[in-house]
């Protein structure tokens, strides 16, 4: 059974005081006009509250960028455990929590992933309230209200926060600060529910779900496909800023000397043109139409096995981080299930990318748009402007 | 969610090179010892390794012995970034290896029934993997046929295993190459021509099941001509070739639909593949 409590927005302070006593706190925080990243704050005032997605998604605290997974030496082979300390996320929307529940989905699925589970197990989960912008579809993708992923849940009902408390360390938190929190009362309890109505009925962008896997089955020929594909910069934009994309690659970084080096994981891209090459140079995905494709596919219809989700949470964060404005998952819905609809490039006055490329130390560590999640394994730039180089060596 | 943390399923174990053999010119096989072979005892045929050279990375390699006893085989072409660096290295030189991953060739629903092995190329190292196990237990097997083919007489592989399976009376061999030339192979009954020409010669039936690896390109007409010979597609098991590099169905470069061919694969029963796009088109 779910518990709750109310406590003032003018003691958020305290609140984040409390926080501060699980771990380091990490929030969105204003990086530029128009973007925001989770970053860590020491202050409630660095806080953007207002924040509605984050250039990146919360599965870089678990799944990093880029990551040692194991060293070698003249002394042998060895695998580099990960540095843990206590953190709390605080300011996760749904459609975040929702992603990172997939994320944990993949990542403990056997054999466990021992470097996502122990950051994921030293991490509280805060969730907060928000209200849908025209990118938003959480509410298609059935990912609309927080459901098992957060340890506690801020509603903003006006003067005050209405908190779900949903683990036995989030009833440890509120009853560790009891003289913060009070019991709900009724017109405090008719205004959560109000808020979630008001929200409810707050989208703009909108699909039916139903029977989505089928659909995208049997439009697997349709013409939208090469006309978005052919629009496709490959630049792998949509992948990191998607919660739930974790395809990765693992390259070996050597010393000079070759005697000592590293076995590295780091962050990959269906996009990118070697992403399905095999000797011989097979590519099972040769064209952008394809990748792009695969990507749709993958996000509305989901793994037959063994996770059987569609892992689309419907965040936006691709429609609006797409360079070429063909992310844009609402429309393509809507035209596959034969319905009208009009491409957001075509609503909108452009991408908002340049937003993200020009201004976070985040972006630049994650947004393909800028070649630096490959530019290391590949010497070119496969994220850069679609061109075949061949990103990955394979064998 | 809380729960001990396992080791990281990237370790490799350390396996030493034990012997070099060239089988043709840019195909070796190596023979590694290793000293912890953990499940790799219980390698089955059709299954996977991942292969590490340290520096340059690791790639997903089908196992070519039917049997391991401290001693794993991989038949390797020199065709790529690690590959390039394990044909640098010699006896005495360690490598990682990780495995066996996926699913191989079904043994179980093979066993009573008549085979039919089909390579193409390199395909023949998982399919000497399956062979040895026929062979190890030819009794519990029907007919046996194999079918190897390749572009150039010069790329086969196997020469002097070939020799003495084509002297056996228990088993059908067809070898086919697309060009002969050099030395001949004595008593090798060379035919000139593809796969799926022998396909067309041997004495296979509806009763037949099968199992095929090759290049990509080769699965479709290799189908056609078994489905022609009556062969059902549930009697037709195909390794799939993909770039694993997780192999534990996490990283995604493996994925046929929404299927990890490192788990459910690389071995498919064909009519399982049929809803599945992507699956052997390619360019």
């Amino acid at each position: 059974m779910e518990r709750s409590a109310i406590f003032p927005k003018s003691r958020f302070q305290e609140f984040f005081d409390l926080m501060q006593e699980f771990g380091d706190v990490f929030a969105p925080r204003r990086v530029s006009e128009k973007s925001f990243s989770f970053k860590q704050v020491k202050n409630p005032s660095e806080i953007a509250f207002e924040a509605l997605r984050t250039i990146l998604p919360p599965k870089k605290f678990f799944f990093q960028q880029r990551e040692t997974i194991i060293s070698y030496d003249e002394n042998g082979v060895r695998e580099t455990k990960p540095k843990v300390s206590p953190q709390v996320l605080f300011g996760l929307h749904p459609c975040d929590l929702a992603g990172l529940g997939i994320m944990d989905k993949v990542y403990s699925a056997s054999p466990p992933d021992p470097h996502y589970m122990a950051r994921r197990q030293a991490t509280l989960l805060v969730g907060l309230s928000c209200m849908p912008d025209k990118h938003c579809f959480c509410k298609a993708m059935g990912t609309d209200s927080p459901t098992s992923d957060y340890d506690l849940f801020l509603t903003d009902i006006g003067e005050d926060y209405f908190v779900q408390i949903h683990t036995p360390i989030g009833l440890q938190m509120v009853g560790s600060k009891k003289e913060l929190f009070s019991g709900s009362d009724e017109t405090k309890s008719q205004a959560f529910k109000d808020f979630w109505t008001t929200r409810d009925q707050a989208f703009t962008s909108h699909f039916q779900s139903e029977n989505l896997p089928a659909i995208m089955d049997m439009e697997w020929d349709n013409k939208v496909w090469d006309e978005l594909g052919n629009r496709c910069l490959s630049c792998g934009n949509c992948t990191p800023v998607c919660p739930t994309c974790y395809c990765f690659d693992m390259v070996d970084v050597a010393s000079l000397h070759a005697q000592a080096g590293e076995r590295v994981r780091e962050w990959d891209s269906c996009q990118f043109v070697g992403f399905a090459k095999v000797a011989g140079d097979t590519n099972f995905r040769p064209g952008p139409v394809d990748r792009l494709k695969f990507w749709y596919r993958h996000k509305l219809h989901g793994f037959e096995d063994p996770h059987g989700l569609p892992t689309c949470v419907g965040c936006g964060r691709c429609t609006e981080s797409c360079p070429a404005g063909i992310d844009d998952i609402v429309s393509v819905v809507l035209r596959l299930q034969g319905k009208p609809s009009v491409l957001i490039s075509d609503r909108t006055t452009g991408a908002t990318n340049s937003d993200c490329c020009g201004s976070d130390g985040g972006c630049g560590s994650g947004c393909g748009g800028c070649g630096s999640t490959h530019g290391s394994t590949s010497g070119g730039s496969p994220g850069c402007g679609g061109t075949d180089t061949g990103g990955h060596p394979h064998a | 969610m809380h729960s001990q943390l396992s080791p990281t399923p990237f370790l490799p174990t350390r396996a030493v090179i034990r012997s070099i053999i060239p089988m043709s010119t840019d195909n070796y096989l190596f023979q590694f010892r290793i000293d912890e072979p953990g499940d790799l005892v219980n390698c089955a045929p059709g299954q996977f390794v991942q292969l590490w050279i340290p520096g340059a990375g690791e790639a997903p390699i089908s196992v070519c012995s039917g049997e391991i006893d401290g001693v794993l085989e991989l038949c390797v072409r020199k065709t790529g970034r690690v590959t390039d660096a394990l044909f640098n290295l010699n006896e005495g030189d360690w490598v990682g290896i990780r495995g066996p991953y996926g699913t191989g060739f079904p043994v179980d629903e093979y066993r009573g029934k008549d085979l039919v092995l089909i390579a193409g190329g390199l395909g023949i190292a998982p399919v000497r993997s399956l062979l040895q196990y026929v062979l190890n237990h030819r009794e519990e097997f029907g007919k046996l046929t194999l079918i190897y083919g390749m572009r150039h007489s010069q790329q086969l592989l196997f020469r002097q295993e070939l020799k003495v399976l084509l002297r056996r009376q228990d088993m059908h061999v067809y070898i086919a190459a697309e060009e002969v030339v050099g030395p001949d192979l004595p008593s090798v009954s060379w035919q000139l021509g593809r796969v799926t020409d022998m396909i067309k010669l041997a004495e296979i039936d509806e009763g037949f099941l099968s199992a095929i690896c090759g290049p990509p390109v080769m699965y479709k007409f290799v189908v056609a001509e078994l489905l022609k010979k009556g062969l059902k597609d549930n009697n037709i098991w195909l390794s799939l070739e993909r770039h694993m590099k997780c192999a534990v169905g996490k990283c995604g470069h493996c994925f046929v639909g929404g299927t990890f061919t490192c788990r459910e694969g690389p071995v498919f029963r064909m009519d399982t593949l049929r809803f599945l796009p992507e699956v052997i088109e390619c360019s």
